[in-house]
């Protein structure tokens, strides 16, 4: 049960209803309504992270889901199995993401490893070590290398929103990764 | 030292540039900006988290000194430190803060107290005890509540990307954080 209450999306600005009829009457939209002086800047962020074409969908969701996982937050758990399905990922890949499988046994492709592997060892230790930013940054490069914090750094920071609040996940409703894409 | 090359203001877009060069030319924008489909908007989010008054300058300085100090994240305690000695925090505050609990009894008020036990718990379990979580929301209200967990959350993400690339300090230069807001 939120330890906030919920806002009314109905009684919130235009920009703000404009964004949750694009991206889903979601119970996250509602807690942050609540904080409205910073809530606007935060969806501008969330819309350039979702219009970039540097990572796939189902790249973009192997990642989050594994911040999920590691920040143990239900909530972006609950959203973002059914988005990594929805992109591809396979129950296996799903279990192993959430540490109920092997990551190695998955059939995730390399790129897919290595940025796992960075999620990993970010989330778990705040740090990389030198091998593991140079194994990455072969791979990835500066912009995607830097993209790919970006999309941790966010959901990351948001699993400590959702937790503390102790966010109710939403029944039935999806975020929508793509504007007029409907489930 | 950094992992990356800084992005020289000449070689952002239009838009980076602007945002950048109102908040003074860091090393931590020019890090980013390398990310530049996503950079802009990472900066927008900012301008408003660093403009909002709903938190005060002194409780607001303190959760990102605590954020900072709990990610071992030596960019921000070093930026943080000079703003928040113009934010009110004195030296001995600042000590306090920067080490396991002497912060609990360095003369911090009862609601700076509480709000420094929430990032705590947050940072260190990623939950936060119902009663700790209704004491502040008690004493800040519903909006400042929010706001607290959104510097929390910018910050603690913000941490793992400038420990990812080891971003170096700046020498001189300090967000000028009074003048935007």
């Amino acid at each position: 049960m939120s330890r906030i209450p919920l806002a009314d999306i109905e009684q919130q600005p235009e920009s703000i209803r404009e964004w949750a009829a694009r991206r889903g009457n979601l119970n996250v939209f509602r807690l942050l309504a609540n904080a409205p002086k910073v809530f606007g800047g935060w969806t501008a962020m969330v819309d350039e992270l979702f219009a970039s074409t540097t990572f796939s969908a189902r790249m973009r969701e192997v990642i989050i889901l594994r911040v999920a996982h590691l920040q143990d937050s239900p909530y972006e758990i609950g959203q973002h199995v059914v988005l990594a399905r929805d992109a591809g990922l396979t129950e296996q890949q799903v279990n192993a993401i959430r540490d109920a499988g092997d990551l190695d046994e998955a059939g995730f492709s390399p790129t897919e490893r290595a940025a796992l592997d960075v999620v990993t060892e970010l989330c778990t230790t705040h740090h990389l070590s030198d091998d593991s930013f140079d194994a990455a940054h072969g791979i990835f490069g500066d912009e995607a290398f830097t993209e790919l914090l970006m999309l941790i750094s966010c959901y990351y920071g948001l699993a400590l929103v959702l937790n503390a609040a102790d966010l109710d996940v939403d029944a039935g409703s999806w975020f929508q990764p793509r504007t007029g894409e409907f489930r | 030292m950094t992992r990356i090359a800084y992005r020289r203001l000449e070689d952002m877009t239009e838009r980076a540039r602007e945002l950048t060069e109102e908040r003074g030319n860091l090393n931590v924008y020019r890090t980013l900006a390398s990310a530049e489909k996503v950079f802009t908007g990472w900066m927008i989010a900012g301008r408003d988290a660093l403009t909002s008054r709903v938190v005060p300058f002194r409780l607001r300085e303190l959760v990102v000194l605590r954020t900072a100090y709990l990610m071992d994240c030596g960019y921000e305690l070093g930026q943080h430190n000079d703003i928040a000695r113009s934010a009110g925090v004195d030296p001995d505050e600042i000590h306090a803060i920067m080490s396991e609990s002497d912060w609990e009894t360095a003369g911090f008020d009862p609601v700076e107290v509480a709000v420094l036990r929430l990032t705590t718990e947050l940072l260190t379990t990623r939950g936060v005890a119902a009663a700790l979580f209704d004491q502040v929301h008690t004493a800040l209200g519903s909006e400042a509540t929010m706001e607290v967990l959104m510097i929390i959350n910018r910050y603690a993400g913000l941490a793992l990307m400038l420990n990812a690339l080891d971003v170096d300090l700046d020498d001189t230069a300090r967000l000028p954080i009074r003048k935007l807001g």
